[in-house]
């Protein structure tokens, strides 16, 4: 199992190159509005973040993907990238998950050769399909034949550090300060991934109302350090 | 599942320029008005009624509207959709829509009051042609409790799925849970008490025309706070926070009237029945 593990790590680590660096899903525009503008208004962001968006839209779709995969129904696969894409009203974030999606797919064609991934692909290079990082990442841990509980815990992380590193950027925090905010929204993350168990496919897409319309706003921001 | 508390299906098409029902067929709780024309344009107004006041326990209410080719309707409501409390069951709404070639459908209900402990959930399915145009709004109030309290409600749940030729385009869910949510908090609602969306998918509409629409609007003031966003396919939603039924209907109504009168050069009327 640790080298199956290992392997999902690199998918996590901030080094992998997916361009989630320049994303904060709506946070700048909480930042030029100074509602966020310390660690105690950014991990109350954060949560928020988490628990009435992340897990009803990349948290819920991991685990569907991936007992849509255990099924071999890939139609419903197909199905939840378009599901994933068309929930995801503001252009911004939409546009970035996309752009995201496919670079990582691209960078994981080159380290594995999986037959599911090719045909992701073809579909994305036809606009048959969009392209999702949460799907390109179930996919990898699916064939690693890592747990799907841990394969959304582990992708649920990696949108999260990176996000608390835009964070300590764009705020700007101290770095300790975002580790231990990182250290500490763990528990926030074993708790997602419980919630996310007994979602259904009739809880998908659920927003925040104030995340949504802030990340709607962000295209508008004059000055940014993020793309969305 | 059991019976409809209320159905309404109509089905409206254009016979030399004017909208006319084909076919309308009401019963239960539901009703609608015999349609009016508020100017020359052919476009049939419609005012839906709920005679019984209001959404009870268990309530399910059903409604199905196609417009045929090239039809053009107003579908508005004759007062809010008030949902009284639901100590049993929720009560339940479902609109399918069908937009053929080259239709157009405005849909503006007037606001949603959730009672203290009501559960209320609504599911708007629209089908459409891709050179139909639509038209949709929602408004939902902090609803109404007998000690004036705000988000007293149990559940308010809204699903809006568009489907262009067949294909998913949209799908906007929210489900407020005050008892869960800080909802008057950060993430949710700002501080606002109002909470206003709008969706209109036009072959028509691009980037340029969504710039004009956001200066359009004032965005330095403290009444209301808005959002918008073009969509996957030529069309945009709108977002707007505010702390009353009438400032999320005068932004919609500035956003409306550009529209009518840009493509349509008519000037809208005040859909206001009081």
């Amino acid at each position: 199992m640790d080298e199956k593990i290992l392997a999902l790590f690199q998918l996590c680590d901030s080094n992998f190159p997916t361009g989630a660096f320049s994303h904060s899903y709506g946070l700048e525009s909480y930042i030029q509005d100074n509602t966020v503008h310390n660690i105690d208004t950014f991990s109350e962001w954060l949560r928020v973040y988490i628990d009435e968006q992340l897990i009803y839209s990349d948290g819920l779709a991991c685990q569907l993907v991936y007992q849509s995969l255990e099924e071999d129904d890939l139609q419903k696969v197909w199905k939840l990238d378009r599901l994933l894409t068309m929930q995801n009203l503001p252009r911004e974030t939409r546009e970035g998950a996309m752009r995201m999606g496919e670079r990582m797919l691209h960078l994981v064609q080159s380290l594995y050769r999986i037959p599911v991934l090719s045909g992701y692909r073809k579909r994305i290079e036809e606009k048959q399909s969009f392209g999702h990082p949460a799907i390109v990442f179930t996919m990898v841990a699916h064939h690693l034949g890592v747990p799907n509980s841990t394969s959304i815990l582990f992708y649920l992380y990696s949108v999260v550090s990176s996000i608390v590193q835009n964070a300590v950027r764009g705020i700007p925090l101290g770095q300790t300060a975002g580790q231990k905010l990182i250290r500490d929204v763990q528990t926030d993350l074993m708790e997602a991934v419980e919630a996310i168990s007994n979602l259904g496919e009739e809880d998908f897409g659920i927003v925040s109302p104030g995340i949504e319309l802030s990340q709607m706003r962000h295209e508008r921001v004059n000055i940014r350090i993020f793309m969305s | 599942m059991g019976e409809w508390t209320g159905v309404l299906h109509l089905n409206a098409e254009n016979r030399q320029g004017k909208t006319v029902a084909k076919n309308v067929y009401f019963q239960g709780a539901f009703k609608v008005m015999r349609p009016i024309y508020h100017d020359n344009s052919g476009r049939a107004c419609y005012y839906l009624l709920n005679p019984g006041g209001g959404y009870l326990d268990g309530d399910r209410y059903q409604m199905k509207i196609c417009l045929e080719e090239n039809a053009q309707l107003t579908l508005t409501t004759q007062g809010a959709t008030k949902v009284y409390k639901t100590p049993k069951q929720y009560a339940y709404q479902e609109t399918e829509i069908h937009l053929q070639a080259g239709s157009y459908l405005e849909y503006f209900p007037d606001p949603l009051i959730a009672y203290q402990n009501a559960h209320y959930k609504q599911k708007n399915v629209i089908q459409m042609d891709r050179s139909a145009t639509l038209l949709y709004s929602d408004i939902i109030t902090p609803g109404w409790s007998p000690e004036g309290e705000r988000f007293s409600y149990k559940t308010v749940q809204v699903l809006n799925e568009i489907y262009m030729d067949g294909e998913l385009v949209v799908y906007d869910h929210l489900k407020l849970k005050p008892a869960n949510q800080n909802l008057a908090g950060l993430g949710f609602m700002e501080g606002f008490t109002h909470l206003g969306s709008m969706i209109v998918v036009d072959k028509k509409i691009n980037n340029a025309f969504l710039d004009e629409l956001y200066y359009l609007l004032d965005q330095n003031t403290f009444d209301y706070r808005f959002g918008l966003s073009l969509l996957s396919v030529p069309g945009f939603t709108v977002r707007v926070f505010s702390n009353s039924t009438q400032d999320i209907e005068k932004v919609f109504s500035q956003i409306h009237s550009k529209i009518s009168q840009e493509w349509y050069q008519i000037k809208p009327n005040s859909l206001r029945k009081y």
